[in-house]
Formats: C-alpha cells, structure tokens, sequence
C-alpha cells in the first residue's frame, strides 16, 4: 500500500465522511451524558441552586443562530434549573435573533413544566447598547430601564419584573454567550454590585475564562455543549435523550474524527519524506 | 426627561420615531454642510464630551450626579446606535441597487436580497401591530425556516474548513509542531466524553490517574493556558485603554480617521 497518499485525501470524501460523523449521532440521539462533571459546571449548578429565593436570576442571551447548536442547550438546561427549583428570572438578549430564540425556549418549557410568565420567568426582549446598559444603567434603576417586556406588556403589571428595583434584587447573572462578555458584566456590573456570574460560552471561548474562575471572580462556567450535557446530569437527566447529549456525541465523534484525519495525514507525510530520502 | 424616553405605542410612537429620524438626518446634514475645516473639530468636541460623561461617572464616587442620569445617557445611545442600523440599510441597498442596475454577474442573489429584506420586514411589523393575522405564521417560517436555518447553517460551514485545514497543515515539521499536535490532541480528546473514555481503565483513585486524558487536559488548561491568558489579557487590557485615550481625544489616525466625510 502506498502509504504517501494517505496525506492527499480527496477533500470531497473528508467533507462526506464529516457530514456523516457530525449528523449520525443527532439522528441517532443518544441518551449516554459524560461520567465525568468538571469542577466548573459543579460550581455553576451550586451558585444557582443556592441563590436566595427572594432574588431573581439575570439571564443574557448573546447568541443567536451562528451558535444555536451550543449555546441553546446550555439555555435550556439552565432555565429548567431554575424552573425546577422555583427560583425566578428575567431574559434580556442582546441579539436580535436570539430574542426570539430564547424566548421560544423559554416559553416551550414554560408549558412543559406548568409555569406561569410574569411570575415565575419574563422576557425582556432585545437591547443595544451592551456595555453602557451594563454600566450602572440597569443596575441603578430597573425600571426605568426595562419598562416593557418582549411581548410591549409592562412591567408594572406583572409580579417578577415590578419588584426589580435595582441590581440588590439580581442573585445572580448567568450570560450565556459565543463571544467574550464576561468581562464586561465583571468589569461594569458584577463586579461593582458583588453580584456571582455564571458564564456559558461556547467550547472555543472557554478557554479564556480560567483566569477568573481560578480568582473566584467568576463562580462557575458551562463549557459549550459538553458542560450543557454535564449539567443535565446534575439536575437529574443524565438518562434522557437530550438535544445537549446528541450535540456532545457529534462533537465527539468529530473531534475523533479530526485526530484520526491528523494522524493519517502525518502517515502520508512520513510516508513520503522516506521515499524522498531513499 | 424620563417622559421623553418612557415607552410610546400607536401614533404617538411613529410620531417619535419620525422626530428622531427628522431632527437625525437635520443633524447629519448640517454636520455634511459644514466647512471641513470645521467639521472635525466638531466631531472631536462631541467625542470628547461623550468620554467625559463616562468617565467623571466611573472616576467620581458611586451615586453621584452623573450616575442619577444614566439611564437616559443610555436611552439617548440607543437612539444613535439605531441610526447606525439605517446607515447600514443604506450601504446595502446601494450595493445590490447597483449591482442589479447594472446586471453585474450574479445580480439575481440581488434581487433575492431586497425580496427577503422586504418580506421579512413587512411580515414583522404587521406580525406586531396585528398579531392574529396571517403575517404571524409567515413570519414564522420566514425565521425559523430560513433565516434561522442560513445563518447556522453558513456557521457550520467552519467545522468543513478546519476538517480540511487541520488535515493538510498539522504536518509534524519539527519539535515545536509536535508539541503543538500533543496539546491539541490531548485537549480535544480530554473535553469530549468519548474521548476521555480512552484512558478511563485507569483507576480515578490511583498513582498514575494523572495519565486520565480528562486530567492531562485541565492540567493544560488550568497552569499553561491560565498564564498564556492573563498574559493576554493584560496585554489587551493596557492596549483597550490606549486606544480608548486616542480616540476620546480624536488622536487616533488611520483610514477611518483621516478621510473627508
């Protein structure tokens, strides 16, 4: 066998073989999470679940359909946290997009476990602005800012979003995110009123957040979709066919898939440099 | 103030709306008109006001005068990063108007642009102000179906193209490749469940369960990427402020900043 072709693959049956790699699993749907729950999505479980119940969760929605196949399954798993746990929260998104999408998860699991919108949860809808809105804005006067929800209603008539004065009243803010917005919810709102941060980027992103777990600046983190997958095991799902656990088994097998590409393309590359000695 | 930004609905909302744009594009205009030599030292001045309130806000001590009117501040931001949205809207219809005024090849993608841009943007305006007419449904198909489908679907066309880079340029040249294909292997093997399952024979409990993919892989990301990144990140953060002085006092130069308006 002539082992130098190996590092000239036509592209066409890399891009098949992928195709089939990624798509099998979320056909297949897989209800096996990982074993293993890092010490990062431990910790964001237990900052949520220890809120104070008079407190209510911010959650911000960066993301929008670029990164739906990660960022929508950490949504969903930590909404249904904290519907589980009869915390109350508020979504505010920051993409025009993603105002939607989240709400549609929002509303699915609204409706899945019996909850009532304005009094367990509210949307918010979108904003620009990110960082100025950040910057003392909400946290001095919620209601100035935020005087209707997604759907126009206001806010004043219903319960959850009327008794959100000022940042006092947030436990906890959980961004879920494909880019860097952490630091500045750190930077302009956490850090300033004492309020713990979940962060939930996407896998690529992750990486930069150490820094801030390792200081404590930062309480806990869901590490793209395997930190979503991770998270359903801790609230009890670790058996069910979940979008999170068919996500995490394609990106498995793709990584593999990947290795496997590079290992036989350094073959090929081996391969060859031998011949060319000889 | 705050009855000026409180939330408007029916008429009176269009009426605000078609203020902003009229008093918008008066300002716009007489910025356009004014003698160049004047004209940067205008935008400068606006520049430099608007750092100034943010930053005696940050720099005085909490709840101060500045702080109290924030909320405004950033109402009124909300209305200029708004007119950015038109500015945009306008650069793309003058890009496919011409380009389909001038049958340049490809121009049918043109016409395919200003249909969805119209459609969607009717449907969702009636969808708001008539939420049980037939727009709704439209609408409906209209994200999900196809704008929600192209935007991820056009996002997942990176894992193609790392598939073929990854393929073709991870080519153990010389030591410092190895080391990189190593790290790369075992982090990507170590987050993914299938692939810290490889050395899961290893006993968690015993001596050699630093071996544990899993365990390789935090190692790599806790002591050598925790130093990389703060590294960076104080990098960044001593650049941000920088060029965050350069721009609030109009220094900066480059071909944003020079070029005529």
């Amino acid at each position: 066998m002539n082992l130098k072709k190996l590092q000239n693959i036509d592209k066409r049956i890399l891009y098949i073989l992928l195709a089939i790699v990624i798509v099998t699993p979320l056909f297949v749907r897989p209800s096996k999470h990982p074993d293993a729950v890092f010490d990062e999505v431990q910790n964001a479980f237990n900052t949520i679940d220890n809120m104070p119940d008079d407190k209510v969760a911010f959650v911000s929605i960066v993301w929008g359909p670029g990164t739906i196949a990660e960022n929508r399954p950490q949504t969903e798993v930590l909404m249904r946290h904290l519907f589980m746990k009869h915390k109350k929260f508020v979504v505010l998104s920051w993409d025009m997009p993603g105002t939607k999408l989240s709400y549609d998860v929002g509303k699915a699991l609204e409706e899945e476990l019996g909850m009532e919108y304005g009094k367990d949860w509210c949307h918010l809808g979108y904003r620009p602005a990110y960082v100025a809105m950040i910057s003392r804005a909400m946290g001095e006067d919620f209601q100035k800012q935020f005087a209707e929800d997604y759907n126009n209603k206001p806010l004043k008539e219903m319960p959850l979003p009327a008794k959100i004065k000022s940042a006092k009243d947030i436990g906890i803010v959980i961004d879920i995110t494909p880019s860097a917005t952490m630091g500045t919810w750190l930077a302009y709102f956490c850090g300033p009123y004492n309020v713990p941060i979940v962060t939930c980027p996407t896998a690529v992103m992750s990486a930069e957040a150490y820094p801030y777990l390792d200081s404590g600046q930062v309480s806990g983190m869901l590490n793209g979709v395997i930190g979503a997958s991770m998270y359903e095991t801790l609230i009890g799902r670790g058996n069910t066919r979940t979008e999170a656990a068919a996500t995490a088994w394609s990106l498995s097998c793709a990584h593999i898939y990947i290795i496997l590409l590079i290992v036989l393309g350094n073959i090929g590359y081996i391969a060859a440099g031998k011949k060319a000695k000889r | 103030m705050h009855t000026l930004f409180a939330p408007k609905h029916g008429v009176e909302l269009w009426l605000y709306i078609a203020g902003s744009l009229v008093i918008g594009a008066g300002l716009l205009l007489l910025l356009c008109q004014t003698p160049q030599r004047l004209r940067k030292p205008v935008i400068a001045f606006v520049t430099f006001l608007g750092g100034l309130y943010f930053t005696l806000e940050f720099l005085i001590p909490h709840d101060n005068y500045f702080t109290h009117v924030m909320p405004e501040v950033v109402n009124a931001e909300i209305v200029v990063s708004c007119f950015t949205l038109f500015i945009g809207i306008y650069n793309l219809f003058g890009v496919h108007g011409r380009a389909i005024r001038r049958k340049q090849p490809g121009w049918y993608n043109s016409v395919a642009f200003f249909a969805a841009f119209f459609l969607i943007a009717s449907a969702g305006f009636i969808k708001d102000m008539r939420p049980d007419s037939a727009a709704t449904p439209l609408f409906e198909i209209l994200f999900n179906g196809f704008m929600n489908s192209l935007q991820s679907t056009t996002f997942s066309l990176i894992a193609f193209y790392i598939v073929s880079a990854a393929y073709r340029a991870f080519r153990i040249r010389n030591s410092e490749s190895v080391l990189m294909m190593i790290t790369a292997m075992i982090i990507m093997l170590g987050l993914v469940p299938l692939g810290s399952a490889l050395t899961s024979f290893i006993p968690a409990n015993s001596f050699f369960s630093f071996l544990r993919l899993e365990k390789l892989s935090y190692f790599i990301l806790l002591l050598p990427n925790m130093a990389v990144q703060r590294a960076i990140a104080f990098g960044v953060g001593v650049g941000s402020m920088a060029m965050g002085l350069r721009i609030w006092l109009s220094l900066e130069r480059g071909s944003f900043f020079d070029e005529e308006l």
